[in-house]
């Protein structure tokens, strides 16, 4: 009898279909994240030739500094806010939209146009919001225009910059929502009804539960994006007013690797990409026990 | 007899087989061929043809556009050479960007500020000028700041003025004149708010501008003095919180913080502050040449001047920042042809003209002089005559820009807004020690 010779020549198309893809993963994160973790443990400038080895010098940097406490700071309340309320925000409009409302394509796609703009574009765009328009709207309404320039005191700031950010990507985030709520059966709300519950009980006890991978999708995404935030500041605040501004990125961005200090930046990175990775399988392991398998 | 199911299922099969082969080949030929032409967009074409040759500019907000002037004129002499341009915020990406390509190779020619040939010069990534016959072409005084071991590595091409824009038609209304002194500039800022006028216009969403101010105030203040200085701080010799001039420096940032539009000036650009100076609702601005290209923009007629801001000592100078400035990649291969662009820039006076009136500065190449209307230009007259002229570079090349200067900057911009006091703000300079110049 003839050895099975197609399982075989079947893993190597697979390996062949995968491996261009590999290639370019290795090459353009594998290697540079290595060489990160190399220069990280150096006092090397970007420039000169010689490279100190100086141990976790920079790593203690990394968790001394009042400057980087600052940045984390900053990055992890907009990442908390921002979660939430964007989060909130998408799952409430998803459900309005799925409803029987007039002109809800219309709105579905006012509210998703949003994320297609570049988030450099958006910082510009709110910029002059706070800066020119808002307060030309406040002032021919008699009221103070300097409440609008959120952008301009380091108390409103956050706030500012969590508009821009929720009226860029909410819309995006909603098109999760809708497409999960509509996967729903219609018999379990049929069957709920059927039991006596009420609309907030079905919304508790069906649509969430069944929309749990939703959720989990648009949390991870949602956090990390956040901690991630870079463009946005760059076109509005600049990390300002002086830092109260400045996120993570931001920081490595203008003060290490603008500063010269590329082993202090590459450090940093590192401690970045460890922390994303750990919020990222933190929150999935966390919501994915509440997901429902059909 | 074939089973007829069997023997269509094989073919199926057979043919999903063929299928897969073909779509990874053309997927490693894909893979293959973005290698191949990333490599080969690198190269310059060394053809018969044409020689294309990288360049990286780091611009100002009144620079950019210099690059379609330049690529004419090179066009005109050398139709062989074609320049391919990068162009980037000097203050935000040019040493990231320089950074990357010392790794992966310089462009051939880079276009920076004069400090940057003391960065990128002592550490031997520049190509030596020294002999090349355009350099004759420069002005003396430019080519102190591009000489490092006593090689010219930098061809600098403009200088901007730095100092106190006024608006010179309030001055004339209120009959206030040119402060000398610290007491002087106090009476006057009390004189126009009495008047209900913002004293200083002012945009600190920019960060730079605050550490653009804080260093024309140190190089009157710490610099004129003690030259090394900066030296002397990494050193350990001097700091910047027991230093009564930089304390002075910081206090001169709050003065003019507290006599501006404080609800708005971080949330104001630039272009949107020197409207406000020029439409009269602010007198003064701490500025440089850069404003010059939005004064005109906004009001051709606008009449302002330039005085230097007051120091302790009542004998502070006017600033001259040499500014545009062109370097060479030591290990192009490319030599010849850089030069001959380089010849070009530095020869052709036309060129120079345009350049100088088009980002409203002054030339450092002989005998070129712009004819845009300066009205300020009376003024730096008067300053040179007295001998009242000195390059900020004194401080600049003490103390590095990226990482030491700007987030210095920050820290005033902190202290002005009270959130911390100065000696906090001082000593966080202090710890930055070890980063305050690339050695």
């Amino acid at each position: 009898m003839k050895k099975a010779i197609l399982p075989a020549k079947s893993d190597l198309q697979y390996v062949s279909l995968v491996l261009p893809g590999l290639i370019i993963f290795t090459a353009g994160l594998i290697v540079p994240l290595i060489m990160g973790i190399g220069y990280s443990l150096t006092d090397w400038n970007g420039i000169s030739q010689n490279k100190t080895f100086t141990g976790f010098l920079n790593y203690i940097r990394a968790f001394t500094d009042p400057e980087v406490r600052s940045a984390w700071l900053f990055t992890i309340k907009f990442t908390v806010v921002n979660t939430i309320i964007q989060n909130t925000l998408a799952l409430l409009l998803a459900v309005v939209l799925d409803g029987k409302i007039p002109g809800k394509k219309i709105l579905r796609t006012i509210f998703f146009f949003p994320c297609l703009i570049s988030a450099v574009i958006v910082g510009f765009v709110w910029t002059k919001m706070y800066n020119n328009v808002l307060p030309a709207v406040f002032d021919a309404m008699g009221l103070d225009g300097h409440l609008c320039m959120l952008f301009g005191d380091e108390k409103t700031v956050l706030q500012g910059l969590l508009i821009a950010n929720n009226w860029q990507w909410v819309g995006y985030w909603m098109l999760i929502y809708l497409a999960a709520l509509q996967s729903v059966p219609a018999e379990l709300y049929e069957a709920a009804r059927v039991d006596g519950a009420n609309s907030v009980q079905r919304f508790r006890h069906v649509t969430i539960p069944m929309i749990a991978s939703a959720i989990t999708v648009c949390t991870v995404g949602i956090t990390t994006g956040s901690l991630k935030v870079y463009d946005l500041l760059v076109t509005s605040t600049r990390g300002g007013p002086g830092r109260a501004s400045t996120s993570i990125i931001y920081y490595i961005y203008s003060a290490a690797i603008g500063g010269r200090q590329y082993g202090f930046g590459s450090a940093l990175s590192v401690v970045l990409t460890v922390v994303l990775l750990a919020v990222a399988v933190v929150q999935l392991r966390m919501l994915r026990k509440n997901e429902v398998q059909m | 007899m074939k089973q007829p199911g069997k023997t269509s299922g094989w073919k199926k099969y057979s043919g999903g087989i063929a299928m897969k082969k073909v779509i990874a080949c053309v997927l490693l030929s894909a893979l293959l061929c973005g290698a191949a032409s990333a490599k080969s967009s690198g190269k310059k074409k060394n053809s018969e043809k044409q020689i294309v040759l990288k360049v990286l500019a780091g611009q100002s907000t009144t620079d950019a556009g210099i690059e379609k002037l330049i690529d004419k004129a090179v066009a005109k002499k050398y139709p062989d050479i074609r320049l391919d341009w990068e162009c980037v915020d000097w203050g935000q990406d040019f040493h990231p960007k320089m950074q990357v390509y010392i790794q992966s190779g310089l462009p051939d020619i880079m276009i920076g500020k004069a400090q940057d040939v003391i960065t990128y010069g002592s550490q031997d990534l520049l190509g030596d000028m020294t002999n090349a016959s355009y350099t004759k072409e420069i002005l003396p005084a430019a080519k102190t700041g591009v000489t490092v071991n006593n090689k010219v590595y930098g061809l600098t091409y403009n200088a901007q003025y730095q100092g106190v824009y006024y608006n010179r038609t309030l001055f004339k209304k209120y009959n206030i004149t040119v402060p000398r002194t610290l007491d002087d500039l106090n009476n006057i800022i009390a004189a126009f708010k009495a008047k209900g006028l913002t004293p200083f216009a002012t945009h600190f969403l920019d960060t730079w501008s605050i550490g653009n101010i804080a260093m024309q105030f140190a190089v009157n203040d710490v610099f004129r003095d003690i030259p090394d200085w900066g030296d002397r701080f990494r050193a350990g010799t001097k700091n910047f919180s027991t230093d009564p001039g930089y304390k002075a420096v910081y206090e001169y940032c709050k003065l003019i913080y507290d006599n501006t539009w404080t609800k708005e000036t971080f949330s104001m650009e630039q272009t949107a502050c020197d409207a406000k100076l020029v439409q009269g609702k602010a007198a003064m601005k701490v500025s440089g040449s850069w404003s010059i290209q939005n004064f005109l923009d906004i009001d051709q007629s606008f009449d302002f001047g330039i005085f230097p801001f007051p120091n302790r000592t009542g004998d502070s100078k006017l600033l001259f920042e040499p500014n545009i400035t062109f370097m060479k990649s030591k290990k192009s291969s490319e030599q010849g042809a850089i030069d001959r662009v380089l010849d070009v820039i530095a020869t052709d006076k036309e060129l120079a003209l345009e350049i100088c009136n088009y980002t409203k500065t002054a030339s450092m190449l002989k005998d070129v002089t712009p004819t845009f209307p300066n009205p300020s230009q009376k003024d730096i007259d008067m300053y040179a005559a007295e001998g009242k002229i000195q390059d900020v570079n004194l401080g600049n090349n003490q103390l590095q820009w990226g990482g030491f200067q700007d987030e210095n900057a920050k820290d005033i911009a902190e202290y002005v807004q009270g959130k911390i006091d100065i000696q906090t703000a001082l000593k966080a300079a202090d710890a930055r020690r070890s980063i305050s110049k690339t050695e």
